[in-house]
This record gives C-alpha cells, structure tokens and sequence, in this order.
C-alpha cells in the first residue's frame, strides 16, 4: 500500500447542511484527507454520507462551517467551481452514464468540452482508460448494451479522463448484481495502488478492510468515529460503531 | 370492416347531398388546382396597341407619355390593332398548365407554417430553458409568455399582431401572421421543451457538472440530445396544430389555402365539393408531416 503524503487536499472544517425542508443533513462534520490517501465512509442509510461527499465538489451547498480542496474554498461565492469540478472525479451509485452516447464518446467529453483538448488526444487518452478497466472491445458500445459492472467501470474512466486529483465514489457497487461487484472494486483496488486520492462511501467492508487508510463511521450527519482499519474493524472504542458492525458484519 | 365504415359514410354523405337536392359538381374543381387558362401579360400602362405584321408581337404606346412596351413570345392576342388599353389590361396570353388558386393557396399556407414551425422552435427552444432556469429574470419572463400565449385565443392574437403590431412596425401580412403564429406555437413548444428536460434523470445533469460542464454545456450535450427524443412525439403533434391554426390567418390579407377556398366557392357556388378538397389537402400536409416525424423517431430509436 502506498503511503499518503502530507499534503491535505481535502480540508472540511466544522460543516452544518439543513436541507430546504429543514431536514438536517450533516451536523458539524470535520475530516481531512491526505494526498494519496484514501478514506472509506460507512453508516447506516440515511447517516448523510451521500451528503458529505456531494458537499465535496459543491453539487450541494452547505449551511455552516468551510470546505477547502485542493487550497481552494469550495463554498465561497467567487468559487470557480466548474474549474474545480475537473480536479474531483465522481462516480455514482446509479452511473448516470450518457445514454445517447458510445462509451468512447462518454470518455471523451469532458475532456474536449471542458479541457478543449484535440479529439485525437482524447481519443487516445479514452482507449488507455477503457483498456485500464477492461472494456476495451466496448468502446463502440451504448450504455444500455452493458451489464451494470460494465457500466461502473465505464464510469470510473469517464471520470479518470479528466485527470483528476481526487476521486469520490458514492456506493459504486451498492446497485450490482452481487457477481459483479469485485470487477469494480478491482478496478478501485488498482487505482488506490497507483496512489489516487479517494473518498468512498461503502457498504463492502473487506474492501474498506484491505484498502483504506482510514475508516469513518457517520451516523445522524456525524463522524461518530474514525480510526486505521486494523483497529476500527477489531476493537472500536465506540458503542455506536460496535452496534453497527455487528449488524452488518454477521 | 374499416373499408365497409368508410363506403358507408361515403355512402351516406352522397345520400344527404340527394336529401338537399344538391348537384355534385366534382369535375369542376380540377381546374382550380391545375388551371390550363396559361398566363396572361398585361399592360404596364394606358396605351395604344399596335401588332406586328405576323402577329407575333405588339407593341404598346402610352397616351400620355413616350413609353414603349414590345411583347413577344405569346400564343394568343387578346386585343386588336389600334386598340386603346388601359394599365393592367390583358393584352395576350401564354398557353400552358400553371397552378389554381387552390394550389397557391396550399403553397401559401405551406410557406407560412415553414417560417412559422423555424421561430416558433427558438422561441420555444429559448423560453423552455427559462422555465427551468434557475435565474429569475429569465425564468419569470419565460413564464409570463407562457401564460399569456395560452391564455388568450389564437384569432384574439392574430388580431393583435395585424393590427397593432403590424401597423406600428409597418409589417407585411405574411410577416404579421408568420409572427402570430410563431409567438403562439412557441409558448406550447416551450412546455414541451420544459417537459423534456425535465423528463431526464437528474443524475445526468449531475454527472455532468461533476465533470467540471458549465450547465449551458450540459444542456447543449447531455441534457437536451436526450430531450429532444422525448419531445419528438408531442412536438410533431404541435407542428400538426400549426398547420391546421395557420388556417385562422386567412383573416388577414394573405390568400392562403383556407381563404382561396372561400373565393372558389364564390366563384363556383360548389362548397361542398371545395371544402371537402381542401380539407383533403390539409390532409395531404399534416399527413406528410407525422411521415417525416415517424420515419425520424425510428432512425432515432435505431442509435
Ligand atoms: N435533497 C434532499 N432534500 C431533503 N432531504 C434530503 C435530501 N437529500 C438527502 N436528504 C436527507 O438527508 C439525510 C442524509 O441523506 P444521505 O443521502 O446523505 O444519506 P446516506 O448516508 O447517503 O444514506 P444511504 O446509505 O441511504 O445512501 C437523510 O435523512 C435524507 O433523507
Ligand atoms: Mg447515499
């Protein structure tokens, strides 16, 4: 495993969310993520782990307290955020794939809306990535012609071709047949290797187990409680997170 | 059994015209179609006539002035040597088949809709995206429009357009009603539209902007590709009512085919048979249209 470096990119200080319909999201939440870390994020349903991560690349707002990535404040008014967005790669749990699009040209985007990168340039950089995660034989494939794993898969590189620093990963692999889940999480096994930035929120623990730096529990839109995976999984020193893996453990 | 239906009311509408003691006269409407009357040329000015030797020309003088005008090319004359004209008197016609006024009538109403289905897809197309904007300005202003447009009859619009806005911009009849159409098509196009991008996951407009896509970026190439596949089927139906609505702007001075029927039953005293053609070339144009718009949605579905 590779170490992190002392770099923090991701610096969240103190971060309220109320939504409009005054249900509250996060509660004071404080976590920070080194350069090459990556940090896995579990909880019961509805704990706000969702909402922790979209706060991340500000595709949700947040009520109090301040969210620097990458030194740049990502809630101020002034926030270049599209700019900052190409630094955050996302996948979801549903992939939101473009369906009207070829896997090739999902990949290419991006890169050449956004970047404005040449389309030779693009393609080539979107056939290394598909080969990356296998699915070099799909490129001229539609979305719905692929299994769900494919799918994720293809997601991840769609979100690779952007170069990113960071990687955020909401339950990538909560909406695949049970079969298809390693395929993924293989693919996010060789990207933690390569020393990529990430913040995964997961239900699979024995990847949390075999990959994370550090493990953080959140419940009612709080960091309850987080450690190293040796001692989080073995001997939590909170009742809470005992309760937790014990249910989902058995 | 569809047939059987079909003969029966044929059947029965021939029966109704006997209970009314009226004469079919279908033979006479092919001439209002294709007319082989040719084209007459006619005087540019008050004159006398004079004709070539051979018949094959004329030559006009004006009575009060030194212009001369040489016609050729005709095949008959319709005035005499030493005949004094005055300005728009057909002098000689040229034989050969040239449309009636039913055809140019259709192609009158086929052109307004054209110009009016391009504007009216802008128009819809720009207040659409100010239904879902989330800018104020632009979406109060889309929805004011909306709201307007489709709360007011199309004939009260029509009106307004010819008379008001067309006399203060000094706007010809055929712009006046292309504008009124378009404004009125466009206000129903911008519901589609909004409903279309609606319809679409919000996960792809997230996905997007989670990959650094401005949201006009996202729209232009995630989100309205999408929409408009969903928005084919209602907007085909749309441009359907276009046609059909653009029937009302025979209230203005434009003769199209709703109004070049009026004047052939004037001249004919045949409504039946007129009414029946023209609402058989109505047929023609919306039939042609949801054609074009099925064969579009199956290349569509095939990608
Ligand atoms: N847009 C929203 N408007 C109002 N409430 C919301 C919204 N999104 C989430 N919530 C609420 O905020 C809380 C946290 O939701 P969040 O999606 O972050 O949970 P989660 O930990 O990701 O759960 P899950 O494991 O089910 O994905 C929940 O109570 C949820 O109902
Ligand atoms: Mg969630």
């Amino acid at each position: 495993m590779t170490e992190p470096k002392d770099e923090v990119l991701i610096d969240v200080r103190g971060v309220g969310k109320t939504f409009a319909n005054g249900v509250v999201g996060l509660k004071n939440v404080s976590l920070r993520v080194k350069r090459g870390e990556v940090v896995c994020i579990i909880g019961p349903s509805g704990s706000g782990k969702s909402t922790l991560l979209r706060t991340l690349n500000a595709l949700e707002t947040i009520t109090t307290g301040e969210i620097e990535v990458l030194g740049h404040s990502v809630h101020a008014s002034r926030a270049d955020l599209n700019r900052l967005r190409t630094h955050l790669g996302m996948v979801f749990q549903s992939f939101n794939l473009f369906p009207h699009k070829t896997v090739l040209e999902n990949l290419m985007l991006a890169p050449r809306v956004v970047v404005g990168i040449g389309e030779g340039e693009a393609r080539e950089r979107a056939e290394q990535l598909l080969a990356k995660v296998g699915l070099a034989d799909k490129a001229e494939a539609h979305p719905a012609q692929l299994s769900g794993g494919q799918q994720q898969r293809v997601a991840i590189a769609r979100a690779l071709a952007m170069q990113p620093d960071i990687m955020l990963f909401d339950e990538p692999t909560s909406a695949l047949d049970p079969e298809k889940v390693n395929e993924v999480l293989d693919v996010m096994k060789v990207l933690a290797r390569e020393g990529m930035t990430m913040c995964v929120v997961t239900h699979e623990m024995g990847f949390a187990r075999a990959v994370a730096h550090r493990v953080v529990f959140m419940e009612a839109g709080e960091v309850v409680y987080e450690d190293e995976p040796q001692r989080f999984f073995a001997a939590p020193a909170n009742e809470r997170l005992r309760a937790f893996l014990g249910q989902v453990l058995k | 059994m569809y047939v059987a239906v079909l003969l029966a009311i044929g059947y029965a509408l021939h029966a109704a015209g006997d209970r009314i003691e009226y004469s079919w006269r279908w033979e006479r409407i092919p001439q209002y179609l294709v007319s082989n009357e040719g084209t007459e040329l006619k005087a540019s000015f008050d004159g006398f006539v004079s004709v070539g030797a051979d018949g094959k020309s004329l030559t006009l003088k004006e009575l009060k002035g030194g212009r001369r005008e040489t016609l050729t090319g005709f095949d008959d004359l319709l005035v005499g040597d030493g005949d004094l004209v005055f300005q728009n008197d057909p002098l000689a016609r040229k034989r050969g088949l040239v449309p009636g006024p039913l055809t140019l009538g259709l192609w009158m109403t086929l052109r307004i809709s054209a110009v009016a289905l391009l504007f009216s897809m802008l128009l819809g197309l720009a207040a659409g995206l100010g239904r879902v904007s989330r800018n104020p300005a632009a979406y109060g202003l889309a929805t004011t429009y909306v709201e307007l447009i489709r709360g007011t009859p199309l004939l009260v619009q029509i009106f307004i357009f010819y008379f008001f806005v067309g006399t203060v911009l000094k706007l010809s009849a055929f712009t006046a009603g292309v504008a009124a159409l378009a404004v009125f098509t466009g206000a129903y196009v911008a519901e589609i539209v909004r409903a279309g991008i609606e319809a679409i996951p919000k996960g792809q407009m997230e996905a997007a902007r989670s990959l650094g896509m401005s949201v006009p970026q996202a729209m232009r190439h995630v989100i309205l590709p999408q929409a408009f596949k969903k928005t084919l089927p209602p907007l085909a139906g749309q441009f359907i009512n276009l046609i059909k609505d653009s029937s009302l702007v025979s209230v203005m001075a434009l003769t199209d085919l709703t109004k070049a029927g009026r004047e052939v039953v004037a001249s004919t005293f045949s409504p039946f048979e007129v009414w029946f053609t023209v609402a058989a070339m109505y047929l023609v144009l919306t039939g042609t249209l949801s054609w074009c718009v099925r064969r579009l949605e199956k290349r569509l579905a095939h990608d």
